[in-house]
């Protein structure tokens, strides 16, 4: 029988906020979920951080290349690559969690699980080839 | 049909509608973010774009029209999942409420800045 890994009821803690951050012992279905918010939260203060930074656009050419330079270092790339895990774990399991949501492919979502796994572990490591690359 | 009824029907509704937005929402997000990360980083040299290059970048009538369907739909994505995490502690009807107004007051400081952003590169 296919095991459960969507963001149902099912895999929402009892005491939310504080149990759905603890995936010990629990199925890939849980630690799905709380990626996916660990991830999402990530990605909320990225975001708030990336407009803020976007402004030194407007304070002129210098503010901006002084950045440029900064963001060019190896700890800012590895970030990068972390950002990147971010975005592509939550953007697959988003999908998966939607089509499971629309009624879409519901008893295997398991093997759709892991086969969305493997295609973002392969972006994955294309991006951050071209992060330290380029 | 009961107020309670009319009222959860509303709740069952909302929620549907919430849900919708951050599928569609997220769904674009995944093709402009693609887009992002392609001309932004992937193909040019150096990996970041300098000031000259950026500007040239966001001048471009679609790019504009992009960064503003980015930043909608990226705050909106954002703090629709904000809010689902932070309702899961079990929050009484009023401070629901009180809740929707922030993120909405957040939102809307957000679209202002990101709008203000985007045309002030133009100008420049």
């Amino acid at each position: 029988m296919a095991q459960q890994i969507s963001s149902t009821k099912e895999d929402t803690p009892s005491r939310p906020l504080t149990a759905w951050f603890d995936v010990r012992k629990r199925r890939v279905g849980s630690w799905a979920f709380a990626l996916n918010r660990l991830t999402g939260l990530g990605l909320v203060l990225y975001l708030f951080l990336h407009l803020a930074v976007l402004s030194l656009l407007v304070q002129g050419e210098e503010a901006w290349d002084q950045f440029v330079a900064l963001a060019k270092n190896p700890l800012f790339l590895f970030l990068d690559v972390v950002l990147i895990f971010g975005l592509l774990f939550h953007a697959l399991n988003g999908i998966r969690v939607a089509l499971v949501g629309m009624g879409i492919g519901i008893k295997s979502q398991r093997s759709m699980f892991w086969i969305l796994a493997a295609i973002g572990a392969i972006l994955l490591v294309i991006s951050a080839f071209l992060v330290f690359t380029k | 049909m009961t107020s309670a009824t009319i009222t959860r029907e509303k709740k069952i509704s909302r929620a549907a509608t919430l849900w919708i937005t951050q599928v569609v929402s997220g769904l674009l997000l995944i093709v402009i973010l693609a887009l992002h990360m392609i001309s932004h980083h992937f193909v040019v040299e150096g990996g970041l774009r300098d000031y000259q290059q950026v500007l040239a970048y966001v001048q471009n009538p679609l790019v504009f029209v992009l960064e503003l369907v980015f930043i909608v739909t990226a705050t909106a994505h954002a703090l629709i999942g904000v809010r689902a995490i932070i309702l899961d502690i079990g929050l009484s009807e009023g401070a629901k409420r009180t809740l929707n107004w922030i993120l909405a007051v957040i939102g809307v400081i957000t679209l202002i800045y990101g709008a203000w952003l985007a045309i002030a590169l133009q100008q420049l």
